[in-house]
């Protein structure tokens, strides 16, 4: 058999390095050599975790190549657009509903967080093979624990993979707490049965973007020489030296409150005021 | 890391300091005074000695007893401060001709004894405040008013100096990297012993005139280039044809290069 | 309690500095002055005080500005070459006004000299070895107990003026031992430290007398000193009238105090026709020349300055009002001579005695050099 390879992603603390390692474990109680490997985006909770098994007869590298994913399984969906290269045309996208909003997604400066992107399967129509969406974590919820989550996606992934589930079961007995070994086993097998949703029963994304920054570029003019290095430094071109060589700020509106032109001053005449009352308020 | 809004810092009724337009002083100074803040001192309990030049002038504007002392001798109006009252937070502000020229005796002695120090040694490789003289720092070949043909000296490796003096904590930094400014400088306001920290600053007025380097904003950037792992030899970037092209530095190390515990002089019976 | 015992000049000046209350002490050896700083390094630890042997005489006074300014009693002492080295320094306690005291022992110079000969050569030095407008205080003690005394006075001068006080004496001096009896303790009035709350502090704002107050670093109030011509907040200023008021003010601060801080001793000067001028060690030849002369019936005299700058030109005229014949007497080519000349105004001859070979000057010469102006005195 050729090597499988499958992609979880998620974000730190859904429990995804666990679960690659039950899958890695199950692949091994079915007599497969098996090589997986992980990274951690952030050592954080709530940094990004991506998870790369890859199981066959023989496997040379840990690393599943670019589109050649038998399964890609997103523990949430932000997570799983942004590993969706790496499955194979017509492999299997499993997905966790619930989404969560990754905290060093920073494109947007002022929001200090990603535009989110819609919950929208028929946006990647043609991408993938079958989609499961589920509900892993309403799920899991509903069985007692939501951190079970886990073993309800990797049901879900189970479906694409030629495991049978009595090596699962002994992989989530080895690697759950001992406690929750039925709960988790419970959860894996509602996760094979558990129906694909259908996106426009699915909530509106209970996601507060945060609310957009607005910083105050305070210019003690008494105190600036006009010597060009703010304008010079600012990534987003909000300070400007005027026709009479004179300190101006032009952009107030861009500025994302990265502080280089205060750290950067000589005169120590800029400061980065947010204004009294909005979210995480610097001053 | 939390931000640290240094006006109260400052003696805002002296402001604006007598620094030129560009010169990269104050952003070390900025950074020195975030570094007290993290360090926890108590500005009551913090004293900051210099000596003459620019970089010395400085130290008038921050809020903290501060002792504005002669040519080169900050280290020693130091080692008095820091004896007599050993509770008191002590840093030292020199530049280059202050702390290696004339000062470098005091300096050398300071590291040696590994007294409970921090000093800060602005390297601008120029006199600034009379007027662009050649400076121990001064690269090989640069131009000042009293090297028009590019100077023929050797330059001084401070840090070489410092470690070799004893000094228990040694760095250097780049004013074009504030962030690490302020951490190196927290680590060295809160090392007991004797810390040095070199600071490579500009002299746009002067060095960065005389050597066409640009102004302030020019001036940074090359000091990015300074460092050894993005050096940009000096010769590499002027463009003085008829003058002889200066030999190219190596590039300087950055960092914390040097740390030891080691005892500290206190002049006391019982350390 | 006071002790009796047998001490030297140097051992003297380091006992009375400690019963001052000096407790930092920076230093450079150098002949004849390095007893006191043995002394200093052996002492001081004991009365929970610093020494330090710092890297030369710049450092050494520097250093003592520093712990001054941190609120310690602080001296250094030297000699002719390390005293030059020093002039950088003083003048800087002179304008940022910090107390401390400097002691020289003279040797014969100029430059390296005669390091373990006496010499008086210095006390120009000391009135004017630095730049620059500034006024000075030097004190010039003649006996191992005075030397006790003046260091002791220096101290109390140089807390309650906010200046450097030079105690000025020589070699023989130093290494001169003599039975003393000294306390070991003497209470003297300190610095003033201000009254207005830290935010209220002006710290060269001085009071009617010209002294500002002087708070420790450390205590609360934060401040700036310089070196640099400076404004009533301490800060560097370059407006001619404030420039004019602060040198001024450094005068006179010291001329407010003037009448304190003179002192001179008399030796049967009252009917004197011959007063011998003479400081620190030159008097007590004198003082046996004027023994001898009076034994004789001669009307001589001694006048002795224990404070030789601000010069005591008012009390020099004073007593040399009734002599015809003033002789100064002193191991330099003449230095002080002019400053006497000036004081006593034409009223009589001035003569000099000058010896600048590195030997002092015994009664003999003294007595060789009044003798054409003995016939005089013996009327």
């Amino acid at each position: 058999m050729s090597a499988r390879g499958v992609v979880l992603a998620g974000v730190g603390g859904q429990g995804v390095v666990l679960a690659s390692a039950v899958l890695a474990e199950a692949a091994l109680q079915s007599g497969f050599e098996v090589k997986q490997s992980e990274v951690h985006g952030m050592a954080q909770r709530g940094g990004a975790v991506v998870s790369h098994i890859r199981y066959g007869d023989t496997v040379a590298s840990p690393i599943v190549p670019l589109a050649t994913a038998d399964v890609l399984a997103g523990f949430e969906w932000a997570e799983a657009l942004r590993w969706l290269p790496y499955l194979a045309p017509g492999g299997a996208l499993v997905v966790d509903a619930r989404r969560i909003v990754p905290p060093g997604a920073c494109r947007d400066h002022r929001r200090w967080g990603v535009p989110y992107p819609p919950l929208d399967p028929t946006s990647i129509a043609g991408r993938t093979g079958a989609v499961v969406l589920i509900d892993a974590t309403g799920i899991a919820g509903t069985l007692g624990n939501v951190k079970a989550a886990n073993s309800v996606v990797m049901g879900a992934v189970s479906r694409f993979l030629d495991l049978s589930d009595a090596a699962w079961e002994k992989a989530i007995a080895r690697f759950v707490p001992p406690r929750t070994v039925d709960l988790n086993i419970e959860a894996f097998h509602a996760g094979q049965q558990a129906e694909t949703l259908d996106p426009a029963d699915i909530p509106e994304l209970g996601l507060d973007p945060l609310p957009e920054r607005h910083y105050h570029i305070d210019v003690n003019e008494a105190w600036c020489k006009d010597c060009g290095i703010c304008p010079s430094i600012c990534p987003e071109f909000c300070l400007a030296l005027d026709d009479a060589h004179r300190l101006v700020v032009v952009d107030e509106e861009a500025c994302t409150g990265c502080r280089l032109c205060e750290v950067l001053c000589p005169d120590f005449a800029i400061r980065i005021v947010t204004p009294v009352g909005a979210q995480g308020g610097a001053r | 890391m939390t931000i640290v809004d240094i006006r109260p810092h400052l003696r805002e009724w002296a402001m604006p300091h007598v620094l030129c337009a560009g010169c990269a002083h104050g952003i070390v100074g900025r950074a020195f005074l975030v570094a007290t803040d993290r360090a926890g001192i108590d500005p009551d309990r913090m004293v900051v000695v210099a000596g003459i030049g620019c970089s010395s002038r400085l130290v008038g504007y921050l809020d903290f007893c501060t002792l504005h002392a002669t040519h080169g001798r900050a280290p020693a109006f130091a080692t008095g401060v820091k004896l007599a009252r050993p509770e008191l937070t002590v840093a030292v502000f020199s530049g280059d001709g202050d702390g290696l020229a004339i000062g470098g005796n005091h300096l050398i002695h300071a590291a040696r004894r590994n007294i409970d120090l921090t000093v800060v040694l602005f390297n601008n490789e120029i006199y600034g405040m009379t007027g662009g003289q050649v400076a121990p720092t001064t690269q090989r070949g640069a131009i000042a008013s009293t090297t028009p043909r590019g100077n023929t000296e050797p330059a001084f490796d401070s840090v070489a100096l410092m470690i070799g003096a004893g000094a228990s904590f040694v760095a250097r930094a780049s004013a074009s990297e504030p962030f690490t400014l302020e951490r190196i400088f927290t680590e060295a306001l809160t090392h007991r012993g004797f810390a040095f920290v070199e600071v490579l600053s500009d002299c746009p007025t002067y060095f960065g005139r005389y050597n066409r380097l640009g102004d302030g904003p020019e001036m940074l950037a090359w000091l990015t280039r300074q460092d050894s792992r993005v050096a940009e030899p000096l010769a590499a970037k002027r463009v003085v044809d008829h003058l002889p092209i200066p030999e190219a530095p190596p590039g300087l190390d950055l960092g914390v290069l040097h740390r030891e515990e080691r005892p500290v002089f206190t002049g006391r019976r019982s350390g | 309690m006071k002790q009796s015992r047998l001490i030297q000049g140097n051992e003297a000046c380091a006992l009375g500095a400690v019963a001052a209350g000096c407790r930092f002490y920076a230093g450079y050896p150098i002949t004849p002055s390095s007893e006191i700083a043995e002394y200093m390094a052996r002492h001081l630890p004991e009365e929970d005080g610093v020494f330090v042997q710092m890297e030369d005489e710049i450092s050494s006074l520097g250093a003592v500005i520093g712990a001054s300014f941190a609120g310690a009693r602080a001296m250094t002492a030297t000699s002719g070459p390390g005293f030059s080295l020093m002039q950088e320094h003083i003048g800087y306690a002179v304008m940022a006004e910090a107390p401390c005291v400097i002691v020289d022992v003279m040797r014969a110079g100029p430059s390296t000299g005669r390091p373990t000969s006496p010499s008086q050569g210095d006390v120009m030095a000391a009135r004017w070895g630095t730049h620059g407008d500034h006024p000075a205080i030097v004190l010039t003690p003649a006996s191992v107990t005075e030397i006790f005394e003046l260091t002791v006075r220096a101290f109390e001068l140089a807390e309650t003026l906010r200046m450097p006080v030079i105690v000025l004496y020589d070699e023989v001096l130093g290494h001169t031992r003599e039975t003393v009896e000294l306390p070991p303790r003497v209470e003297i009035a300190g610095r003033r430290t201000p009254r207005v709350a830290p935010t209220e502090f002006r710290p060269k704002e001085a009071g009617p007398d010209g002294v500002p107050p002087l708070p420790a670093f450390g205590d609360g109030y934060r401040f700036h000193v310089t070196g640099l011509t400076h404004d009533e907040r301490g800060f560097p200023t370059d407006e001619a009238e404030v420039a004019g008021r602060l040198i001024r003010r450094l005068h006179a601060k010291v001329e407010a105090h003037r009448d304190d801080i003179v002192e001179v001793e008399t030796l049967l000067c009252d009917d004197a026709d011959i007063v011998i001028f003479a400081f620190g060690i030159v008097a007590r030849a004198a003082k046996e020349a004027v023994m001898v002369a009076r034994a004789q019936g001669l009307r001589v005299g001694l006048l002795r300055p224990r404070t030789i700058w601000p010069f005591p030109d008012r009390e020099v005229a004073k007593i040399t009002a009734g002599a015809s014949v003033v002789l100064v007497a002193e191991m330099n080519l003449g230095q002080v001579v002019r400053e006497v000349e000036r004081a006593v105004a034409g009223n009589a001859r001035v003569e000099g005695l000058f010896r600048a070979d590195g030997e002092a000057i015994d009664p003999e010469e003294i007595l060789q050099a009044l003798a054409p102006d003995l016939e005089g005195a013996a009327r």
